[in-house]
């Protein structure tokens, strides 16, 4: 059986849009698959349905053999800490250090006390100083995290994902707010540090060339729904092609 | 070139312009009537006196210098009442912010009109009043001003604080969430670092508004500069009072100058 394994899921907003039309998915281990799809095709919502960010309403999502969307709310919790989220637009905390923000990675599994005082514990400290080494933003540690570049920014979200320790990435279009070259650097830097960590990932992009250079596997998107799913190496130029409507 | 639909320029059209100050001209004439019954009427003219008595009592008002140090504790105690106010407001307004903020609030249609509530009733009632309340409450003196501030700026501090975790981006709380972190982690960690900025600054310039607030309450017996202000007035020592005001002015001032250097510096 696959480590993620997503079966029907389903995800209508209250405004009505069918963001997800029962999506199937299994991800191997060490397993990088990329999400293809335009915007609005339901990527977004994929993943935030898998650590129930957005709360799905239709299917399931079992990992590592927990059904995730049986779970109550401490259960998710826990589960939730093993999953690294990277996204889009960074999502730092502005006023804090790089490494405070590297560092609250960790807040799932420290005590209320360390958090509030941000006296985190030495050993996630000196694991926090390796992933900013791993990363390469060792030289930007003390600077409050919007004073960094795109680039720069990413890396410590990447650092911060990695920080949970976790069994899965689930990456959210994390070159779409950066220029191509530094959209490359980070691909490079996920896919190594996914390989690393022995760790799958699931990675959503809107550009195709990323998708079949930094990919096991291809899943195109559409509407919210699944209309292939092949490995990157076989994948046919026709077949992406349909994702973006372009007549062949 | 094809011709344009619109005629003439659509942002001067003639009509609109003259309803306009038709409106403004009918406002003024209506303020000038009802001016005449309440200014003219209602003034007692013949108790003004002549121009050389108004210039001679406005000249009652220049200040007793010798009289000025006497006002020295008078005014620290009024700066120690705008500052306690202010301090027990700003806490007291960190659990109605939270209420109040739709975002966060525990619960739409319960903890939210609850905490709304306790905004409106506290900005919607002016100082002295509840001065009154509170020294009917627990006797004259520095305490029941103190109260009376600090209910009065719960209201500010926790409306905007409120706006503020309103208008935090939901990013960042999203990516604490996203670590499996607790409530209370997400929102120190996902909301606190976004709200802080607005929240120190907006302290600090209730503070300087309590100074001024805090100067009048003891008209009414809350303690204060103002309780000596009523003093030298029912003694018809206007020279005394001159002092207080010139005395209050420059706390004003200072504090004004000293909150904006503060303000400057955190944010």
């Amino acid at each position: 059986m696959a480590l993620l394994e997503v079966v029907g899921l389903s995800k209508t907003y209250p405004t009505g849009e069918a963001a997800l039309k029962s999506v199937d998915i299994a991800v191997d281990a060490e397993e990088i698959v990329a999400i293809l799809g335009l915007s609005g095709s339901g990527k977004s919502t994929l993943l935030r349905c898998i650590n129930r960010l957005v709360e799905p309403d239709g299917g399931s999502v079992v990992f590592d053999g927990t059904d995730i969307t049986k779970l109550d709310k401490p259960a998710l919790r826990k589960a939730r800490r093993h999953m690294g989220m990277i996204f889009q637009e960074f999502n730092l905390i502005d006023r804090l250090t790089v490494l405070e923000n590297v560092l609250s990675g960790a807040l799932g599994v420290t005590r209320t006390w360390r958090g509030v005082f941000r006296a985190f514990k030495n050993a996630d400290i000196q694991r926090a100083l390796e992933l900013c080494e791993r990363v390469g933003i060792t030289d930007q540690i003390r600077k409050r995290a919007d004073q960094l570049s795109g680039g720069q920014r990413q890396r410590v979200g990447i650092a911060r994902a990695l920080m949970q320790q976790p069994r899965i990435l689930l990456v959210d279009e994390p070159t779409s707010s950066l220029d191509p070259k530094i959209g490359r650097e980070v691909m490079d830097l996920l896919q190594s540090v996914a390989k690393e960590a022995k760790v799958p990932m699931l990675v959503s992009v809107h550009d195709v060339i990323l998708a079949r250079n930094y990919s096991d596997r291809i899943v195109g998107l559409q509407n919210g729904m699944k209309i292939f799913d092949e490995r990157t190496a076989s994948v046919e130029a026709e077949s992406l092609d349909r994702i973006y409507n372009i007549a062949s | 070139m094809s011709t344009p639909a619109i005629v003439g320029n659509p942002l001067r059209e003639p009509r609109i312009i003259f309803r306009r100050y038709a409106i403004i001209a009918i406002a003024a004439a209506l303020v000038l009537a009802l001016g005449k019954y309440t200014i003219v009427e209602e003034t007692d003219w013949e108790r003004m006196g002549s121009a050389a008595e108004i210039a001679s009592t406005t000249l009652d008002f220049l200040p007793d210098l010798a009289f000025f140090p006497e006002t020295f504790l008078p005014l620290l105690e009024t700066l120690l009442i705008a500052l306690w106010g202010t301090t027990l407001a700003v806490i007291m307004a960190i659990p109605v912010a939270y209420l109040a903020a739709r975002n966060i609030t525990p619960h739409p249609w319960i903890t939210y009109p609850l905490g709304r509530g306790l905004i409106v009733l506290s900005r919607s009632t002016h100082e002295i009043i509840f001065a009154l309340l509170f020294v009917s409450a627990v006797g004259l003196g520095p305490l029941p001003g103190i109260m009376a501030l600090a209910v009065r700026s719960v209201g500010f501090m926790a409306k905007t604080t409120a706006e503020a975790i309103e208008n935090a981006s939901p990013g960042p709380i999203e990516a604490i969430r996203a670590t499996g972190a607790w409530p209370v982690m997400v929102f120190l960690y996902g909301v606190v670092p976004q709200v802080f900025p607005i929240f120190v600054g907006n302290a600090i310039f209730q503070l300087d508004i309590n100074i001024r607030r805090a100067s009048i309450l003891g008209l009414v017996g809350g303690g204060g500069i103002g309780y000596m202000f009523a003093e030298v007035m029912q003694n018809l020592r206007y020279d005394r009072a001159g002092t207080i005001v010139v005395g209050i002015t420059t706390m004003v001032i200072l504090g004004e100058f000293i909150s904006n250097r503060i303000r400057n510096r955190i944010i």
